[in-house]
């Protein structure tokens, strides 16, 4: 038996042979004796390996194993993973572009009112000094609203947040 | 999890929880099949400080990715590919390290193995299972890396012939001829321990 028909003979005990091929091989098995011999072989050496590693078990203490593994985890992740605790989190980091957005929109509607309006009894600007607020007078009752974009900074706010704004 | 035991919970139940950040759920997780997960790595390695070594490691890598862990696969099957990857890439480490020798070379032509007799006899019949594991690890031992990593592959992760190739980084050809001869010297290996005793 050549070693191109001993490949397909394994093959075909590993169930990896195409199917238009393995009528070939079950013919040859019928007629070659060596081809029986390699079947047996190959068959009890599968056999033999069966179930070997069901016997092999750690061998430490489930407490040692796995302390090792959550050392290794905490050295690894020194900032607490994201659970779904951590909403508010996740609310601020989209709150703060979202009232952004709002008061950009805002701002626009409100300057093309003032183009088309000119006696109108408030204002909304931008203020050169810091882009990211915005204020909002309205002279009729005196009163000023100024918009920051971004956290202020008091005890609430995240030092780590800092690459959000 | 707070309704249901951790001991009493599937695998899919505790890998929902560990995907939350419960490190309770992952423990379980590891208790049940940390012997699997080292054996694998033991059979690949043959060395106990590299196979728990090479397994813990392999938690801690499930551990971070496990939110991208979508189910496709049972999580036994999904760790276990994480410790074959870690192996195989400690093996790679290995060889680089080393020259390569003669029997290296002769593994793809089968060298020695095409000169055995074929081995009609099962030489591990009527053997109790702790006497034929015995037998088997000497043989094992005695496979080359590459040899015994395409056995473990074929015969205990069940692995297709085209998924060891890409694993191996080798030909599906390659794969099929050191299967073939990993084979082969290993039921003259087994045969060989039944006339020695």
């Amino acid at each position: 038996m050549n070693h191109e028909l001993e490949l397909k003979l394994q093959a075909w005990v590993d169930g990896q042979l195409p199917v238009h091929e393995a009528d070939a091989v079950a013919r040859l098995i019928e007629t070659d004796a060596a081809a029986r011999a390699a079947l047996t072989e190959l068959k009890n050496t599968r056999a033999a390996l069966a179930g070997y590693e069901d016997g092999i078990k750690v061998p430490e203490s489930r407490e040692f194993y796995w302390s090792k593994i959550a050392r290794e985890i905490e050295r690894q992740q020194p900032r607490q993973q994201p659970t779904a605790d951590s909403w508010f989190h996740h609310f601020r980091r989209l709150l703060i572009p979202a009232g952004a957005v709002a008061a950009l929109l805002l701002f626009g509607m409100f300057a093309s009112r003032t183009t088309s309006q000119d006696n109108q009894p408030y204002d909304l600007s931008n203020l050169v000094a810091d882009s990211d607020a915005f204020a909002f007078t309205d002279e009729e009752s005196g009163t000023t609203l100024i918009w920051f974009s971004y956290p202020t900074e008091n005890e609430f706010a995240e030092p780590d947040d800092s690459d959000i704004l | 999890m707070a309704e249901i035991p951790q001991s009493a919970a599937t695998d899919e139940q505790l890998v929902k929880a560990a995907q939350q950040g419960d490190m309770g759920a992952f423990e379980e997780l590891v208790a049940r099949h940390r012997d699997k997960i080292y054996a694998r790595a033991y059979s690949m390695m043959r060395n106990e400080d590299e196979a728990l070594d090479l397994s813990q490691e392999a938690w801690v890598k499930a551990w971070q990715r496990l939110v991208q862990f979508q189910g496709d696969s049972s999580f036994p099957t999904w760790i276990t590919r994480i410790v074959i990857n870690l192996c195989l890439d400690q093996l790679r480490r290995q060889k680089r390290r080393r020259t390569e020798s003669i029997d290296g070379m002769d593994e793809e032509s089968g060298g020695v193995e095409r000169q055995l007799p074929v081995v009609i006899i099962n030489p591990t019949e009527g053997l109790e299972r702790a006497e034929l594991r015995e037998r088997i690890d000497k043989a094992l031992a005695q496979l080359s890396e590459a040899h015994r990593t395409v056995i473990v592959l074929c015969e205990f992760q069940s692995m297709e012939y085209k998924e060891i190739a890409k694993a191996m980084n080798c030909s599906i050809g390659t794969v099929m001829s050191r299967l073939f001869y990993a084979r082969r010297r290993l039921a003259s290996l087994l045969a060989d321990l039944k006339k020695a005793e």
